[in-house]
């Protein structure tokens, strides 16, 4: 077995480059010749510090192993320039040292040097520092590109996700044919979410609307929105509200491990009617209003993917021209302001109240103004809210 | 969340305290490992010192709820106050779990 070589099952280390600084062509060789033993693919060479610097910047080393005394340039001043550029902040620099003497050693720190490796060259550990630090470079290499391509990934799952929710132009055709105002903000915690919300036209007088808020967030979380987008598209939207979420759950429960639900409230607006029916698996309560008086609604059910038989009941209000009602995730009454607050019941009913006096096109962006105003951001919860008038 | 655990004639009662969250995942798989006690016939969350519950933490309720129902163990929730009791009112945990003020 060679000792500090390629060959111990350690990382390749072919793909390295490292740049050999001697003014000694003797030492040059011999240094070069052990860090090709250590598994180096690509070894350069530079005789003196002003050349050193030259190839630093066309050979971009992973490591550099440094000289002290040098013409030109001497080995210190070589590595404080290197230092004082950016881009090689993090550049591995051993410098050779003599092992007597400190204060070289305490030389070589001072000018920004990673570690030292003894002159005269001593076989062994030259090879073993080297072999060191580039598995070092190569794991941090590695994990901030592992790094980079998950947060791609996620990037375009949150794109994807973004895709589930209804197109601009689909509210606003809905909004022009059935009289409405609807008006929706939609944002992922941290990085992908678990709530989803949709709108569809059932007849010439009905809409269908629901929302729907996953357990937790992340991946996990984001791909259950999928498979209830999925699933939506399935039950007939003419069902009654509690119908239609029995026969979401019945379908959801036996995909969902343990631990895992959601809330979910699907509502039918009939504008021949003036009403609104709902069902709801335990989602936050609906708001439904006019420009004089707001109500919290009854929202209990059992959650989605608890029970498979679990029932739900079906609420109807009055919903004439001029009313409104506002859904909404439940990160816009439990996320915490800056000294522990966060809004309730109470706070969102008020919160909705003062929004319901501006014209119908603005309240949402006012809940949002002045919830926004007083949240901790980044969101740790995902955030919907959909307000749809009746004009 | 923080929580101590109280061995009774019938069972065992865990005390629970603080906000139960995602971060409480860990902590709390060892809770639901006390479920696999032979003798326990009985198994009391004591969730009065509880301040808040997220959608996670009602999860977790559910992974013991199905980790007892597989053991036949009754599974009580006593004392929920406030916000925790709101979300086991919101989401019918009457129908799921023995709930006593």
């Amino acid at each position: 077995m060679t000792v500090g070589g390629s060959g111990n099952g350690g990382i390749s280390l072919s793909g390295c480059r490292v740049l050999v600084v001697d003014d000694n062509k003797g030492s040059r060789m011999l240094l070069g010749a052990l860090v090709s033993e250590v598994g180096v693919g690509h070894v350069e060479f530079a005789a003196d510090g002003e050349a050193a610097l030259a190839v630093v910047e066309i050979f971009q080393p992973d490591l550099v192993l440094l000289d002290v005394r040098m013409p030109r340039l001497d080995g210190f001043e070589v590595c404080r320039r290197l230092r004082s550029n950016p881009s090689h902040a993090d550049l591995p620099v051993l410098i050779q040292t003599a092992l007597t003497g400190d204060d070289s050693r305490a030389d070589s720190f001072r000018a920004g040097a990673t570690d030292m490796v003894s002159k005269p060259v001593v076989p062994f550990e030259l090879m073993a520092r080297v072999r060191i630090h580039l598995e070092k470079v190569m794991l941090i290499r590695d994990l901030r590109q592992y790094h980079e391509r998950v947060a791609q990934e996620l990037t375009s799952a949150r794109v994807m996700q973004q895709g589930l929710l209804p197109p601009a132009s689909r509210t606003e055709a809905l909004a022009l044919r059935h009289n409405l105002v609807i008006a929706s903000h939609f944002e992922a915690s941290s990085e992908l979410g678990g709530d989803i919300w949709d709108i569809f036209e059932i007849d010439d007088h009905r809409l269908g609307l629901f929302i729907c808020d996953f357990s937790g967030h992340g991946v996990t979380a984001a791909l259950n929105t999928f498979r209830l987008h999925t699933l939506a598209r399935q039950i007939p939207p003419g069902n009654t509200p509690s119908q239609w979420l029995a026969a979401i759950n019945a379908t959801l429960k036996p995909l969902l491990p343990p631990g895992q639900f959601a809330t979910m409230l699907y509502a039918i607006i009939d504008t021949a009617a003036d009403t609104l029916t709902y069902a709801s698996a335990g989602a936050p309560s609906p708001v439904v209003g006019d420009a004089s008086t707001s109500l919290l609604l009854d929202s209990m059910g059992m959650f989605l993917g608890v029970s498979e038989s679990a029932t739900y009941v079906n609420h109807e209000v009055s919903l004439a021209a001029g009313g409104f009602v506002f859904l909404y995730s439940d990160a816009l009454t439990e996320s915490l302001a800056s000294d522990g607050s966060y809004l309730g019941d109470a706070g969102l009913l008020d919160l909705v109240r003062d929004s319901a006096r501006v014209e119908p096109q603005g309240r949402l962006d006012a809940v949002l103004e002045r919830f926004f105003d007083y949240v901790l951001r980044p969101l740790t919860d995902d955030l919907t809210a959909v307000w749809i008038s009746r004009r | 969340m923080e929580h101590k655990v109280h061995a009774t004639s019938t069972g065992q009662e865990v005390i629970m305290h603080g906000r139960f969250t995602f971060a409480d995942h860990e902590n709390f798989r060892g809770v639901v490992q006390l479920l696999d006690d032979p003798s326990a016939k009985r198994f009391v969350f004591d969730l009065s010192g509880l301040e808040f519950v997220d959608s996670a933490g009602l999860g977790m309720l559910l992974i013991a709820r199905e980790a007892a129902e597989r053991k036949k163990l009754q599974l009580v929730l006593r004392g929920a106050q406030g916000q925790v009791r709101r979300m086991l009112d919101l989401g019918r945990f009457d129908a799921l779990f023995t709930i006593q003020d």
